[in-house]
C-alpha cells in the first residue's frame, strides 16, 4: 500500500478539469469543492507539497468520501482518487493513531469472529432496550432517541444467531472448518462470510452455501476467518488491515480450494485486490506467492455461479413471462467498479424468476461508504435518499443488490422516503427459487 | 492580497457564518480552474441571492477589494481565478431551476444550475436546451453565459448566446438590473443581454437567466467515420456542409488525440486511423434516414474507411463519452498544454489542420487537434513539459504561429473558451486598437474601480501587455 508521498505522480496527473464533480456523491450533497474528488486531490497535493499541515480542516475533507470510485471511473487521467484518500487518511492514523472507539473495534475485529461474537452477544442482551420495532418488513429497528443519534435512523438488529456460531454448532465441522458437501461434488469452494453477513444478515451466507451446494460445489467455511479489513483500510489503518489480511490467508490455507467466494461486494474487493496492495510490497516473496495464489482464486459469488459453475444450465432464466414480479437492481460500487461485475447478478435475478426494471443511475453509490455512514450520517443519508428515490420511482416490488452493506443502507434510505420496497440480496432470491418458494427469504 | 479582518466580518454578516470560507485549505479549493493554475483568494463566499451579491459588491466597491465570480471552475482560460486576490463569489448555492414554461418554451434558472441538470429537466418534458459544452455534466449555466459556451450542436443550433433572452445582473457598484425580454423578439434600447453574454464575469454577476428552449427533436442518429488522413476527414466535413445537410454536430478527432483515448479506454478503433468524424443528425425519422445516406456517401467519396452507426442509446453514449474524455486525457502526452480553441471558416479546416501539422513538425512538438469541425471551431493543443525551458519557449512560439495562421485564414483565436488570462496577451493579434479601446471604455463605464474580475481579457498576469508577446 503506497503512502501519500509515494503517490506524487498520481497526484500530478490531475489536471483540475472538474469532470469528477459531476459524479462525486459527497460533492453532490455537500456542494463544496473541498468535498469533491478534485478538491480532495488538490488538498492532498498541497499537503504533500508542505503547503498545508495535517490540519483538522484537511482531515475533515478527506473524511468526506465514500470511496465509491465514481471519480476514478470518469477521470480521463486515471487519477486513483480512492487510493489517494486512503493514503491521506493513513497520514492521520500514522501521526495520531485511531480514534479511541475505532481502535477498540479494530482490536476486536483482529481476533477470530468468536471473540467479537462474545462481545456483541453481551451487547445484544441489551438489544430490546436499545431498539424499538419499526415496520417488521424493513427488518430494521429504530433506535430510541439517543443523544447524537438521529432518531429516525434505522439501526440493524444483530442477528439472533451469528452465522459462524451457527455453523460451528452444526456438527459439520472438520478441523476448524465447516464443510457442506454437494450431492455431486465438482469443485471445492471456500466461503468468506464477512462481518455484516456474519453478525447481521446470516441469511445471505446460509443462502450462498445452499446455492453453491446445488450447483455442485463443496463449500468450506474456515471458522478462523476474520474481518476482511476494508473498514480498517477505509480509515487509513493499514497496519490492522495487513494483519487481518494475513490471518485470512492463514485461515483458508491447506484446503486445496478451487475458488474462494463471498457474497459481500466489499469483502470481494478486499480479497481480490486489496490483499495484494497490502501484502505484495511486504518484501517477503513467500507471502507474495501466497497472496497471489489466494487472490487468484477469489470470485464474487455472482460471477462464480454464472461464469465458472454454469448455473445457467441448471436453472435457465424464466424469460418472457410478463406476470413475473418486478425487481430493480442496485450496482454496489465495490462490485461494478472495483470488480467490473454488472451482468451476472442481473442474469441471476432472471433465473430467480424476476423481471428487471432498471432504475436511473443503478451504479450511483448508496452512500454507505463504510465508516462514512457512522461519521457523517446526515450526508450519508442525503446520498441514500437519492438512491431510494431512484429505486422507488421504478415501481418495482423488490430492490435487489449484491452487498449486505448496501442492503442496510438502502433499507434505511427507503424508510426515510417512506417506501415499502423490499430490499434483498440476489442470492437470497435465487435460493428462494431453488427451494421452490417465491424467491423471498428475508425477515 | 490579504483580506482586511473587518471586511471579512462584514462579508460574514452578509452571507451568514456558514457561507464564507477563510481557512487556507478551503481557499486552495477555490484557487484553480481547468487551466490548473493556482491563485489563492482571500475568502470564498457562497451568497444565496442577488441582494446578497449586491451588498457584497457595494462593500467591495467601497473598500476596493477584487471580486471574482465562479461557477464550477471548469473554465479553460482562467476566468474564475482570483489573480489579484480578494474574494471569490461562488454561485454554487444558487442552483435552482426556477421555472420551466412549457407553453412559451422558456426556462428561468439561477446561475449555479449545472448545464446537464437543466438538459435533463427539460428533456423530461419533451423540451430541448441545445448548448452542450463537453463539460455539461459539471459546468454551470452562469459560467456558460459568461464564456458564451458552445458545444458540438452549435453547427445546427448555435451557442449559448442564441438561447439567452434575458438576465438579472448585479453590477460592480451593487446595482441590480434586468436586461432583455421574455419573448423571442425585442429591440427596445441597446442589447445589453448580448453584451453580458461572453463578458467573462468582468461587467456584472449574472444572478438569473431566462433561456429559450426548443421542442426535443423526434430522433437522433449518431455515426462514427474513420479516415486514414486527417485532411480527408476535414474535406469530408466541408463536403457535408456544402451539400445542404445540416447535421446537429460534426466533431473531428485527429490521430494524436485518438492515441490518447485509445490508451485510456478500449475503444475498438483500429490502428492506422488518423482521423475520426463523429456526426450527429436529428429531426424526424424520415429526414434523418435520408440525411444519413447522403452523409455516408460524402464520407466515402472523401476516402472514409469505415462507418459505424450507433444502434442503441448506450452506443451513442459511448461514442460521446469518448469525445468528452479527449480534452483531459491529453495529459498522457505531456504534463502541460496550451489549449487553444480557434475558429476558421469551415471551408478552411483542411488548411488549418495541414498548417498546424507544419507548425508541429517545425517546433518538434505534439499538437493534437480535435473539436467542432462542423462550425470550424478546432481545439489545438500544444503539448509540452513546463520543466523543460526550451520546450516551453517553443510551445509559446507554436501558439503564436497557430494564431497567425488562424488570422490569416480569416478566423478568430477563441471560439468558446474566452480570453481570461490565458489569451489576454494575444487579443491584439485579432482586434484593432480602436476596438480594444471601445471595449476598455465599456469596462470602465461598468466598473470604474476595476474590482470585478480584474486581470482578465485585457491584461496578462504573465507580465505581458495588450500589445502582444
Ligand atoms: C473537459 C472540459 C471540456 C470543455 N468543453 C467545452 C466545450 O465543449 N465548449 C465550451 O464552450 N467550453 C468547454 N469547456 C470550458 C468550460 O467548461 C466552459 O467555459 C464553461 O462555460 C465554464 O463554466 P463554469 O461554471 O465552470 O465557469 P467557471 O470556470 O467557474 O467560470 C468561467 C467564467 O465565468 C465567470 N462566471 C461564472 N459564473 C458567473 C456568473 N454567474 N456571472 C458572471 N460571471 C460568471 C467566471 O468569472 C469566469 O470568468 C470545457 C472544459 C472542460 C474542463
Ligand atoms: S476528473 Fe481526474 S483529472 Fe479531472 S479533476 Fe477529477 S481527478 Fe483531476
Ligand atoms: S471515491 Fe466517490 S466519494 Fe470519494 S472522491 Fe471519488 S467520487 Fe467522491
Amino acid at each position: 500500500m503506497k503512502v501519500l508521498k509515494e503517490l506524487v505522480q498520481e497526484l500530478d496527473r490531475c489536471v483540475r478539469c472538474g469532470t469528477c464533480r459531476g459524479v462525486c456523491p459527497t460533492f453532490g450533497v455537500i456542494l463544496r469543492e473541498a468535498a469533491s474528488a478534485r478538491g480532495k486531490v488538490s488538498l492532498a497535493k498541497s499537503y504533500v507539497d508542505g503547503d498545508i499541515a495535517l490540519s483538522r480542516t484537511f482531515i475533515r475533507h478527506i473524511s468526506e468520501c465514500v470511496l465509491c470510485g465514481a471519480c476514478e471511473e470518469v477521470c480521463a487521467n486515471d487519477v486513483p482518487v480512492p487510493d489517494i484518500i486512503i493514503a491521506a487518511r493513513g497520514e492521520k492514523v500514522r501521526s495520531e493513531g485511531l480514534p479511541f472507539t475505532a481502535s477498540a473495534v479494530m482490536k476486536g475485529l483482529n481476533r477470530p469472529h468468536t471473540f467479537m461474537s462474545l462481545a456483541l452477544r453481551v451487547a445484544s442482551k441489551f438489544q430490546p432496550a436499545l431498539f424499538k420495532k419499526v415496520p417488521k418488513e424493513s427488518g430494521m429497528r429504530r433506535r430510541f432517541p439517543v443523544p447524537l443519534v438521529d432518531k429516525d435512523r434505522l439501526v440493524p438488529p444483530l442477528a439472533g444467531k451469528f452465522m459462524l456460531d451457527t455453523l460451528k454448532k452444526s456438527g459439520k465441522v472438520e478441523r476448524g472448518v465447516f464443510v457442506s458437501r454437494s450431492r455431486d461434488s465438482k469443485v471445492r469452494v471456500g466461503f468468506f462470510a464477512g462481518c455484516l453477513t456474519n453478525y447481521i444478515s446470516p441469511n445471505i451466507g446460509i443462502a450462498s452455501i445452499e446455492v453453491l451446494n446445488r450447483v455442485g460445489a463443496d463449500v468450506f467455511v474456515p471458522l478462523k476467518q476474520v474481518c476482511c479489513g476494508m473498514p480498517a483500510l477505509g480509515m487509513g489503518d493499514v497496519k490492522d488491515a495487513k494483519s487481518l489480511a494475513l490471518r485470512n490467508l492463514d485461515a483458508f490455507e491447506g484446503l486445496d480450494l478451487d475458488f474462494i467466494t463471498t457474497s459481500c461486494a466489499t469483502c470481494g474487493e478486499a480479497l481480490k485486490r486489496r490483499f495484494k496492495d497490502l501484502l505484495l510490497d511486504a518484501g517477503d516473496p513467500a507471502t507474495g506467492r501466497r497472496v497471489e495464489e489466494y487472490c487468484g482464486k477469489v470470485r464474487d459469488i455472482n460471477a462464480l455461479l454464472v461464469n465458472e459453475l454454469g448455473i445457467g444450465d441448471i436453472i435457465p432464466a424464466a424469460a418472457g413471462d410478463e406476470s413475473r414480479k418486478v425487481a430493480t437492481y442496485h450496482d454496489p460500487c465495490h462490485l461494478r467498479r472495483s470488480q467490473g461485475i454488472k451482468e451476472e447478478p442481473r442474469e441471476l435475478l432472471e433465473m430467480a424468476g424476476l423481471r428487471i426494471k432498471e432504475m436511473n443511475h443503478p451504479c450511483r453509490c448508496c452512500g454507505l461508504g463504510g465508516s462514512f455512514n457512522l461519521t457523517h450520517y446526515g450526508f450519508s443519508m442525503e446520498i441514500g435518499k437519492k438512491k431510494a428515490e431512484d429505486i422507488d420511482s421504478t415501481g418495482a416490488e423488490i430492490a435487489a443488490t449484491a452487498c449486505p452493506g448496501c442492503i442496510l443502507q438502502i433499507k434505511d434510505g427507503l424508510h426515510h422516503v417512506g417506501s415499502t420496497v423490499k430490499v434483498v440480496h440476489v442470492i437470497e432470491l435465487l435460493a428462494g427459487r431453488l427451494r421452490g418458494g417465491e424467491g423471498m427469504n428475508s425477515g | 492580497m490579504i483580506m482586511d479582518r473587518r471586511d471579512i466580518e462584514k462579508l460574514t454578516s452578509i452571507v451568514g457564518r456558514g457561507n464564507i470560507l477563510t481557512d487556507k485549505e478551503e481557499r486552495i479549493c477555490y484557487a484553480y480552474d481547468a487551466t490548473n493554475q493556482l491563485h489563492l483568494p482571500g475568502a470564498v463566499l457562497f451568497p444565496a441571492s442577488a441582494t446578497e451579491i449586491s451588498r457584497i459588491m457595494t462593500l467591495a466597491n467601497r473598500q476596493g477589494f477584487p471580486v471574482t465570480p465562479r461557477g464550477a471552475g471548469s473554465g479553460f482560460t482562467g476566468g474564475s481565478l482570483p489573480v489579484e486576490g480578494g474574494v471569490v463569489v461562488s454561485l454554487e448555492r444558487m442552483n435552482r431551476i426556477l421555472e420551466i414554461d412549457e407553453e412559451n418554451l422558456l426556462a428561468v434558472v439561477e446561475p449555479g444550475v449545472v448545464n446537464g441538470d437543466l438538459q435533463m429537466a427539460v428533456e423530461r418534458l419533451g423540451l430541448f436546451y441545445p448548448p452542450d459544452p463537453s463539460s455539461m455534466k459539471f459546468c454551470t449555466i452562469g459560467g456558460n453565459i459568461a464564456e458564451c459556451a458552445g458545444g458540438p450542436r452549435a453547427v445546427k443550433y448555435g451557442v449559448t448566446r442564441d438561447y439567452v433572452l434575458g438576465l438579472e445582473v448585479v453590477l460592480p457598484d451593487g446595482g441590480i438590473v434586468d436586461t432583455g425580454v421574455a419573448t423571442i423578439k425585442g429591440v427596445v434600447g441597446y442589447d445589453l443581454t448580448r453584451l453580458f453574454v461572453g463578458s467573462e464575469g468582468t461587467l456584472g454577476i449574472v444572478t438569473r437567466a431566462t433561456l429559450k428552449l426548443l421542442p426535443l427533436p423526434e430522433a437522433f442518429n449518431t455515426m462514427m467515420v474513420t479516415f486514414k488522413d486527417v485532411v480527408d476527414g476535414a474535406k469530408a466535413v466541408s463536403a457535408i456542409i456544402r451539400s445542404g445537410v445540416v447535421p446537429t454536430a460534426v466533431e473531428i478527432i485527429d490521430g494524436v488525440s485518438i492515441g490518447c483515448v485509445k490508451d485510456g479506454a478500449a475503444t475498438g478503433i483500429p490502428d492506422g486511423v488518423d482521423a475520426i468524424l463523429l456526426i450527429e443528425l436529428d429531426g424526424d425519422r424520415g429526414s434523418i434516414d435520408r440525411d444519413a445516406a447522403s452523409v455516408k456517401d460524402l464520407c466515402l467519396e472523401n476516402n472514409g474507411l469505415d462507418i459505424k452507426i450507433a444502434s442503441s442509446k448506450k452506443e451513442v453514449k459511448a461514442l460521446w463519452r469518448l469525445r468528452r474524455a479527449l480534452s483531459p486525457s491529453l495529459a498522457r502526452i505531456k504534463p502541460n498544454k496550451l489549449n487553444e480553441d480557434v475558429v476558421v471558416p469551415r471551408s478552411k479546416i483542411p488548411d488549418l489542420l495541414s498548417g498546424v501539422r507544419d507548425v508541429s513538425e517545425d517546433k518538434g512538438l505534439m499538437i493534437p487537434c480535435f473539436g467542432h469541425a462542423g462550425d470550424g471551431n478546432i481545439h489545438v493543443n500544444v503539448m509540452y513539459d513546463a520543466r523543460d525551458k526550451g520546450e516551453t519557449e517553443r510551445a509559446w512560439e507554436a501558439v503564436k504561429a497557430v494564431f497567425e495562421l488562424v488570422v490569416r485564414l480569416g478566423g478568430t483565436i477563441s471560439g468558446e473558451h474566452g480570453v481570461g488570462t490565458a489569451k489576454a496577451p494575444y487579443i491584439s493579434m485579432e482586434l484593432k486598437p480602436p476596438v480594444i479601446n471601445v471595449m476598455k471604455d465599456i469596462k470602465d463605464l461598468f466598473d470604474p474601480k476595476g474590482i470585478l474580475n480584474p486581470g482578465k481579457i485585457f491584461q496578462c498576469h504573465r507580465g505581458g501587455s495588450d500589445e502582444g508577446p
